[in-house]
């Protein structure tokens, strides 16, 4: 079992993580170009009202006090607010809203991912050298190889625009209205007993899954192969095979379970290829998730707005790396040594 | 015997050694691998003969007049044309010396980086691997295409798709670094580097001369599998709108238009080839990485993130 001990250890660990991340993203802000002040108060302002906006912000305040009065902000989960989006709105309110639509599709495209992708590398790996397996790994490789941002266009072009059988774009048909109660948009008109709203939902998701989990596919197979091809190597196995189990209730008793366990780090250290990878698939299927509020927050110098959604994205990351962690050293009690 | 000769009978050695690979020969032995190389061999002779022959403001200018707009592939446009009338053909190529320059620099530089600092990291230890690895570890806490989008931002817009380059240099030293510092380590443990020591090397003979070498192997793995990642993630930059500038023929940029412009009234070919021969290039990194790393070591596991 994992002891508090361990637990307590990993999150104490985590404090000197956040605040180094909460520094690199004010610094990052800090060398961007362009001037805060004049992008809220307009071209066209006066010296005089530039300087009062900036002094307003305390964007005149020595370099020190913006940094401690920053990590004091974001201590109190306060990210300021947004200077574009109905100028004012704070931003852990926009999060919030965005925040969940990221989530479900990262969390459907992991899931896709992995539903598909172990299976697939322990038949690779139990089918070492044969024809399945080579096909599986050029399949993987492939998959990892090619970008999202093309694969995806070009399911559209075929399903939506060719077959006419999914929509193009969006996460649900615009003629329905569901009101937010956890911002999962499957969950919400689920609660809200609408089923075609549902639908809608599902269709509408179905592309952006299997776009990101293609990629999430391959990897996990990659993973999974070389870690089960481990195994079987291993001692054990050929003991179990020695008793007189049959080789295939070998592979699930005694294979899996140790092979999971590299898998389980990498599950961890991909959460990051599974954001890149949502972001650009929200991008690609205008998405309003949080990955498309980063690229228009960049592009319209909404520095508040990239601050906080860079901080989240690395929150959201090192998290997970911790729930992994944790899950590891109850695979493998050795760990917590 | 003067220490001139020894030195030489050394590097005889290493590379009789070299010669005698079991890692070169289970390279080529590996048919994946092999198809890497080629690929990879032939994306390069593309990127320079399309350097060599093709005038750069040709390909930027439009076409109108000379060719028809979003022509279909034909045997006169083999890639058709896009909505600029340009002949999408040149243009691909080129893209493909755009990604084997830009990718190199990227790849070179946060190699080089991550070397020096993983290297310095593991021979100092104390405070030195101290302030060095955790500022590695935070820069591993963001998601890596996050991270470079970030960074984007820091670099001024003159600079184009040089501002790509840097924003990634910086996202993957620290892993270099992380593989470099264990290398490392693993090599200071060894008696021969005590031995050096004892020999009066100095610090950065020692590092240079011996530690390096011995890290070559993890280094070139890294660095090959990085390669097709810096070459996709140099592209995703350009297709969110940072980097290339509207109009430069990268695979990105090319895909990026093709998509927005052309993909959904018909023009398919605009974003399709750009993005066939990125697939391809990447696919060639990662097969030639992927059977370096078997060759090497079939047990050493991949952290591709």
């Amino acid at each position: 079992m994992v002891s508090n001990r361990f637990v307590l250890k990993r999150l104490l660990l985590l404090i000197p993580v956040l605040f180094g991340v909460a520094t690199v993203v004010f610094a990052i802000l800090h060398l961007s170009p362009g001037d805060p002040a004049l992008t809220i108060a307009g071209e066209r302002a006066s010296q005089e009202f530039v300087n009062e906006v900036r002094s307003n912000l305390g964007l005149d305040d020595p370099l020190w006090q913006q940094y401690v009065r920053f990590l004091g902000d974001v201590a109190t989960l306060d990210l300021g607010q947004s200077y574009q989006v109905n100028r004012g709105t704070p931003v852990s309110t926009i999060l919030a809203d965005r925040l969940p639509i990221t989530i479900e599709l990262a969390l459907l495209g992991e899931l896709a991912g992995l539903l598909f992708g172990l299976p697939l590398g322990i038949l690779s790996a139990v089918k070492q050298d044969t024809w399945a397996d080579h096909l599986t790994r050029v399949g993987a490789l492939s998959g990892i190889s090619v970008p999202i941002y093309w694969s995806g266009p070009l399911l559209i072009l075929l399903f939506a625009q060719f077959l006419g059988l999914l929509p193009t774009s969006g996460r649900i048909g615009s003629e329905f209205f569901i009101e937010p109660v956890t911002g999962f948009i499957l969950v919400d008109t689920l609660l809200a007993g609408n089923m075609a709203a549902f639908q809608s939902a599902v269709v509408h998701l179905l592309l952006p899954v299997v776009v990101l989990g293609i990629y999430q596919m391959a990897l996990l197979s990659r993973m999974m192969r070389s870690s089960m091809v481990e195994v079987i190597r291993q001692d054990y196995m050929r003991t179990a095979r020695a008793k007189g189990q049959g080789s295939k209730i070998t592979v699930m008793k005694h294979g899996l379970r140790n092979a999971f366990i590299p898998v389980i780090t990498v599950i961890g250290i991909q959460f990051g290829s599974l954001l890149g990878g949502a972001v650009l698939t929200e991008t690609v299927f205008e998405i309003n998730g949080i990955g498309t509020l980063l690229v228009d927050a960049i592009n319209r110098s909404d520095y508040p707005v990239v601050q906080g959604t860079v901080l989240v994205f690395a929150v959201l990351y090192t998290l997970v790396n911790l729930v992994v962690d944790i899950t590891y050293s109850v695979f493998d009690p050795r760990i917590e040594q | 015997m003067s220490t001139e000769t020894q030195s030489g009978t050394v590097e005889r050695s290493i590379v009789e050694r070299l010669r005698a690979s079991p890692f070169l020969s289970q390279l080529l032995s590996n048919r994946l691998a092999v198809t890497g190389i080629v690929i990879i061999v032939a994306v390069v002779v593309l990127a320079v003969y399309a350097r060599l022959t093709f005038n750069l403001s040709d390909l930027l200018a439009t076409q109108f007049g000379t060719n028809p707009s979003e022509a279909a592939p034909s045997m006169a446009y083999p890639f058709g044309t896009d909505g600029q009338a340009r002949d999408i053909f040149p243009r691909v190529l080129y893209g493909a010396w755009y990604a084997v320059l830009y990718g190199t620099v990227t790849v070179a530089a946060s190699t080089a980086l991550g070397v020096g600092l993983g290297i310095v990291a593991a021979y100092y230890g104390d405070l030195t691997d101290n302030l060095i690895m955790r500022t590695m570890d935070v820069l591993l806490s963001f998601p890596s295409l996050l991270l470079a989008l970030a960074l984007v931002t820091i670099f001024p817009e003159e600079l184009g798709l040089w501002r790509a380059v840097a924003a990634l240099t910086l996202v993957y030293t620290p892993r270099f670094a992380r593989v470099v510092r264990g290398a490392a380590l693993k090599v200071l443990e060894d008696e021969y580097t005590d031995a050096t020591k004892a020999l009066g090397a100095t610090d950065p003979r020692l590092l240079i001369r011996h530690i390096l070498p011995n890290c070559l192997a993890p280094i070139t793995v890294q660095s090959t599998l990085n390669y097709g990642l810096a070459i996709i993630d140099i592209a995703a930059l350009s297709f969110l709108g940072f980097g290339a500038s509207p109009g430069e023929p990268t695979w990105g940029m090319m895909l990026s238009n093709g998509v927005e412009f052309g993909l959904f009234s018909g023009a398919w070919w605009w974003s399709f080839f750009p993005g066939l021969l990125l697939a391809l290039t990447v696919l060639g990194f990662n097969l030639l990485g992927d059977g370096m790393r078997d060759a090497l070591d079939p047990r050493m596991r991949e952290t591709v993130d």
